[in-house]
């Protein structure tokens, strides 16, 4: 169905290729993942299927593929869409009409179908993905999820053969990203679509994959093969394959259920985590919030809270999408002016302060990264924060160089921040907020787009900078993150906080937030893979 | 309703609202416009207006009044005077200076509002079905514009957020920079994936039609014709000659743009049906039309407060007539309650 034959592809203007002799061959109805460290060449590999490298990007090109009978390079894009739909990343820019039956419509239109033939595949794909109470709904009122179900929709309204989707979920809360999964793999499983999709958080899909092709990162061969071979050869795994790797476990378990046969044969009422001395949060806290109620005009958004954190902790934030962390975060730096209630910075009430001069103690890495950054280059942005504080180089409160070596972009001094991968530029984003070594930091979802590697990167920053005496409020979906690094857990739920506490308390039990390895291994108070392996050698020795 | 009985609607809007400056007759137009953009308004279309005709109107009328009092210095009762030493606004100022102004800013409400109308009854994709088949690019370019405002707002609003965090305060112009910076920078790479992402749903250029000799020659052939019946007309004189002229050249240009639009292959989906409510709509203009121009004559709409201000002239016919104009107000409303209504079961007799 798709063949790639010694397939060597390089950027216009680089020296060296992005990937080297490919050669797969991909049979039809399978379900495909590419996975690789970021900015490798997935995405570029991607687009090698339907002829947007190179006809969109440029570049040079050589060997053979084949997709559906085609040839991409020969037929164009344009001739490809009826073949290979292609979904991206971002759901914000991939819709040209405002309605969402209009914009599954247009390719159509483009197609210059008879019209009695739009209206039927219209209704054929508006079933398909569940779409048909959204049909007249305007396309900036859906949520991230709804979007991406309709960028599919108007990808498979020309009937393709293949449909390839570069990262569709990276951008997307869990309730959505599952969502947009269920959908593709029903696609995949009742209607035998064949489907090639680029992802990093393989814990959601690695069940549902057929085959791997992995892209290293020195430029070495890519690999092609069933999960569970492919997985025994890379490092960026999930905590469940990882820990399957640590032990032995073979067959490689993928799914919570398959990693449970091997776990059960394990002492497990008898593994505990190691305890490490509880820290007694003494002393003021860093900051604190009393009784915050905030509503955007007549609706409530937080309800009373209550909590405070002190210097050398991190706490997490957790709960669904939607309840209200956002704006907690944005009313301790005073974006959002609360209507009821104190927060306080070191002490002091910031009613009425700017948020400049908040922004000085307490550091706030928004969600969004790309708003924060304009400079051209990485020690601009660096130096512009100091500017907009009325600093100088010369007494600033870390010196500039130090930063960025702790950050890790030493050498990404002069690059230009927007041309830097998604992990590289949230750190240079960190830096910009941290150039005045506030005692704080807040995070928004700080994980979204990241790749293991660079996963484990912000883990190690954040506990060098908790160490140093920072407070630290993380706010995430993602309870890897929490199990990592937070020394307290707080569950937001409609505007309050229903459950707060040790990690293993708050997240061990919890049907809805667990981590994997606490689902191997319930009740036992273990959260991650480093855990894992201390107690199992303690219950042996027992 | 149907688009083109929209269009027709706000054209027979214009010319009634452009044949008088009679500030009673302009007020019922104004207040039968607003009545029609509150009955039009629905939640499926998004095209805000910046602000209320009403309020709008509130703005503008006393600004023209004082502007051309002060700048204007005709009429017979004079309220006060401005030095004579002052250019251009040195003089006297006179009443009639300032309801003649006043008339000009009602005159432009009732058109903002009659645009109005418009705007939040017919969405822009609609509107722009109404581009020739050639120029089909600029229309779905138009199309995607329009989907981009309420994403650019929204990135205006997190950029804000995000200089301010970093201490970034609005003191100088120097300020703006850090916002539109990123505005500007993600505004193009959201323009450049869109285009990924439309060259990958088959939105590529057709192969650029052959410029034909005809397309070329009759382009200017059309535009040489319509200047020289615009010549004919004012230089010499010659009406209707000119007249006749003037429309060969348009023929022959909407030939040469006929003709590039049988290049462009697409199809539409959605079909406006044309129904009895726009024939209502359409009657009800061609009443008001007739009524103003053929039953009444010019001076029953004349109004000037010069030389002397008075109070001007009500006919009620012609206040009638205007009512006309209210009746795509009926049928947004009646077509809004028909869709609410709760459907009766059968063997039910609905309460």
């Amino acid at each position: 169905m798709i063949t790639f034959e010694g397939v060597t592809y390089s950027y216009p203007g680089a020296t060296d290729p992005v990937f080297q002799d490919v050669n797969l061959s991909l049979p039809e109805g399978e379900f495909v993942l590419v996975v690789g460290p970021s900015g490798v060449g997935k995405s570029t590999l991607l687009r090698c299927f339907n002829g947007l490298v190179p006809h969109f990007s440029g570049g040079k090109l050589s060997g053979r593929i084949t997709v559906d009978g085609l040839d991409p390079v020969a037929a164009t894009p344009k001739v490809m869409s009826q073949h290979v739909g292609f979904v991206f990343q971002d759901p914000e820019a991939q819709f040209v009409m405002d309605q969402v039956e209009d914009e599954i419509a247009f390719a159509l239109e483009n197609a210059a179908l008879p019209r009695q033939e739009m209206r039927v595949r219209v209704e054929e794909v508006l079933d398909l993905l569940d779409l048909a109470p959204l049909r007249e709904r305007r396309l900036e009122t859906l949520s991230g999820g709804e979007k991406q179900r309709v960028a599919i929709a108007s990808a498979l309204a020309l009937r393709p053969k293949v449909l390839v989707l570069d990262e569709p979920t990276s951008q997307l809360d869990p309730k959505s990203a599952e969502d947009v999964l269920h959908s593709l793999t029903r696609l995949n499983a009742d209607m035998g679509l064949t489907i090639v999709m680029a992802e990093h958080r393989l814990e959601r899909v690695l069940p549902f994959a057929d085959s791997l092709i992995y892209i290293p990162e020195d430029g070495g061969q890519v690999l092609y093969g069933f999960p569970e071979e492919i997985l025994a050869h890379i490092d960026l795994v999930p905590p469940l394959v990882a820990l399957g790797k640590a032990l032995g476990w073979s067959p490689l378990p993928l799914t919570i259920k398959a990693g449970r046969r091997f776990s059960r044969r394990l002492p497990i009422a008898s593994l505990m985590p190691v305890k490490k001395p509880k820290a007694d949060f003494l002393g003021q806290p860093c900051f604190s919030v009393e009784g915050l109620e905030v509503a955007y005009g007549s609706k409530p958004v937080l309800r009373g809270l209550d909590f405070e954190v002190h210097p050398g902790e991190i706490m997490a934030l957790i709960g669904r999408n939607g309840t209200g962390k956002t704006t907690l975060l944005k009313s301790l730096v005073g974006l959002v002016h609360p209507n009821r209630g104190q927060v306080r910075v070191l002490g002091q009430d910031i009613a009425g302060m700017e948020v400049a001069d908040v922004c000085r103690k307490i550091g706030y890495l928004p969600q969004d990264p790309n708003a924060l950054l304009f400079a051209d280059t990485v020690m601009d942005e660096l130096r512009i924060t100091l500017r907009n504080h009325g600093l100088t180089e010369a007494n600033a409160p870390i010196p500039l160089d130090a930063l960025l070596a702790c950050l890790g972009l030493t050498d990404k001094a002069q690059a230009y921040p927007r041309d830097l991968s998604v992990g590289e530029r949230q750190r240079v984003a960190l830096g910009a907020v941290m150039v005045t070594r506030p005692s704080a930091l807040l995070l928004d979802e700080p994980t979204r787009g990241l790749d293991y590697v660079a996963k484990q990167r912000l883990f190690e920053l954040l506990r060098g900078w908790r160490d140093q005496g920072m407070a630290v409020l993380l706010v995430t979906h993602d309870v890897e993150l929490v199990a990592a690094v937070a020394d307290r857990v707080m569950v937001l739920s409609q505007g309050e906080v229903i459950a707060r506490g040790d990690p293993a308390e708050v997240l061990g039990t919890s049907p809805l937030f667990a981590p994997q390895v606490a689902r191997l291994f319930p009740n036992t108070g273990l959260l991650t893979v480093a855990e894992v392996l201390p107690a199992l050698e303690i219950a042996a020795v027992a | 309703m149907h688009p083109a009985a929209w269009f027709a609607w706000l054209a027979g809007a214009v010319v009634a609202a452009s044949s008088t400056r009679n500030p009673l007759y302009l007020v019922v137009l104004l207040l039968i416009f607003v009545l029609v953009v509150e009955a039009v308004r629905s939640p499926n279309v998004y095209t805000p207006i910046p602000v209320a005709p009403e309020r709008f109107m509130l703005f503008i009328v006393p600004v023209s009044a004082l502007f051309n009092a002060v700048s204007t210095h005709f009429g017979d009762t004079v309220l006060f005077s401005l030095p004579d030493f002052i250019p251009f606004f040195g003089g006297p100022v006179t009443a009639e200076a300032l309801v003649y102004g006043a008339t000009s800013g009602l005159l432009l409400s009732v058109l903002f509002a009659a645009f109005a109308v418009l705007n939040l009854a017919v969405s822009i994709r609609d509107m722009i079905r109404f581009i020739p088949r050639a120029f089909y690019p600029v229309a779905v370019v138009i199309s995607i514009a329009v989907t981009f405002v309420p994403t650019t707002l929204r990135q205006i609003q997190k950029i804000r957020e995000a200089q301010a965090v970093r201490g970034h305060r609005m003191r100088s112009l120097r300020d703006w920079l850090p916002l539109f910076m990123p505005l500007l920078v993600g505004g193009l790479e959201r323009a450049l994936q869109l285009a990924e992402t439309m060259t990958a749903r088959g939105f590529a250029s057709n192969a650029t039609p052959e410029k034909n000799a005809f397309t070329q020659v009759g382009t200017v052939a059309g535009l040489i014709l319509v200047l020289a019946g615009g010549l004919l007309r004012m230089a010499w004189g010659e009406a209707l000659w000119g007249n006749v002229v003037i429309a060969l050249g348009a023929l022959v240009i909407g030939g040469v743009v006929w003709q590039m639009g049988r290049h462009v292959t697409y199809t539409t989906y959605r079909r406006n049906a044309w129904t009895a409510r726009d024939w209502m709509v359409l009657t009800g203009v061609a009443v008001t039309l007739v009524v103003l121009f053929v039953f009444s004559d010019r001076l029953a709409r004349y109004y000037t407060p010069y030389p002397a201000v008075a109070l001007p002239v009500f006919e009620p016919l012609i206040g009638l007539a205007l009512l006309g104009f209210m009746i795509p107000a009926v049928v947004a409303v009646r077509g809004y309650l028909e869709s609410v209504q709760v459907p009766v079961m059968e063997g039910q007799r609905p309460s």
